[in-house]
């Protein structure tokens, strides 16, 4: 099978394109219309800003030691929030006990109500 | 979802569950203490590092309190509701009146010897370390800190490690 190649050794053929003139005149817009297209490719094909920063994202956390860092951070987090706040919860709770056992036996802070 | 991203989400899962575990873990003790069936006694029994047999002494104590103290509760306020009453009607003071004044501070008088009485034998069952501090800590919650029921909406009330109480 001849490729589009084998036909530029033909003196013949390369004569006759030569002298093949385009008589028929383009449609209006026929350029614009071609850049436009060349554009909407490019523009398709380009990558986001936010894929390219999840994609960057995803591979440093294909690292093991930024992958390592990144959970011990997590696990620090988690114990030093959840310690602090046990410790407020506690302190509530027993604070809340201390005042009924005062509200118990008097009866100046206790509600007083008739029977 | 690509290994990154599998190791984001991992991330918040293991801060997530380390926070909850710690929390749950840190919280045992105390919620331990309001399961009891008197907490707050409980509580005195942690506070006071008390001993099983200091402990049933104490719940002993504050057992046979409660029904005098309930007793008193009941005098205030059937006095609190006559002088209410009395109050509602007067334009002018009465005898009346003020012999009901009266009776509510002998009332009151007695009411605080009652306690203080109570407090001091509480504080004879603890070590006496111990035993100290609770003195201090109630004398300070029932006579000092609030004056009656003046007070008894304060917003701001201490337990003996010094933690402030907010209604």
């Amino acid at each position: 099978m001849k490729s589009n190649r084998d036909f530029d050794d033909d003196p013949a053929l390369e004569h006759v394109l030569s002298q093949w003139t385009v008589r028929t005149p383009l449609p209006p817009g026929f350029q614009e219309q071609v850049w436009r297209r060349i554009a909407l490719a490019e523009t398709a094909g380009a990558p986001s800003g936010w894929s390219i920063l999840t994609r960057r994202i995803e591979g440093l956390f294909l690292r093991p030691t930024v992958a390592l860092a990144y959970l011990a951070v997590w696990l620090a987090l988690g114990v030093t929030i959840g310690s602090l706040a046990a410790q407020a919860r506690r302190q509530h709770l027993e604070s809340e006990l201390s005042v009924r056992y005062v509200q118990s036996i008097n009866p100046y802070q206790a509600e007083v109500s008739l029977p | 979802m690509n290994k990154g991203g599998l190791v984001v989400v991992l991330g918040l899962l293991l801060g997530t569950a380390a926070f909850a575990g710690v929390y749950y873990l840190g919280t045992a003790s105390s919620r331990s203490l309001m399961r009891e069936p008197q907490p707050e006694l409980a509580w005195l029994k942690k506070e006071f590092n008390l001993g099983d047999a200091e402990f049933a002494r104490v719940t002993q104590l504050h057992e046979a309190y409660l029904p005098r103290c309930a007793e008193r509760c009941r005098r205030i306020a059937e006095q609190n509701q006559k002088l209410h009453q009395l109050l509602g009607q007067a334009t002018d003071m009465t005898p009346e009146i003020r012999a009901l004044l009266l009776e509510r501070a002998q009332t009151r008088a007695e009411c605080e010897a009652e306690m203080l009485q109570h407090f001091l034998a509480v504080s004879r069952t603890m070590p006496a370390e111990q035993g100290r501090r609770y003195l201090a800590w109630v004398e300070q919650q029932a006579f000092l800190n609030s004056q009656g029921m003046e007070r008894r909406h304060q917003t701001g009330q201490k337990s003996p490690s010094g933690h402030e109480h907010h209604h």
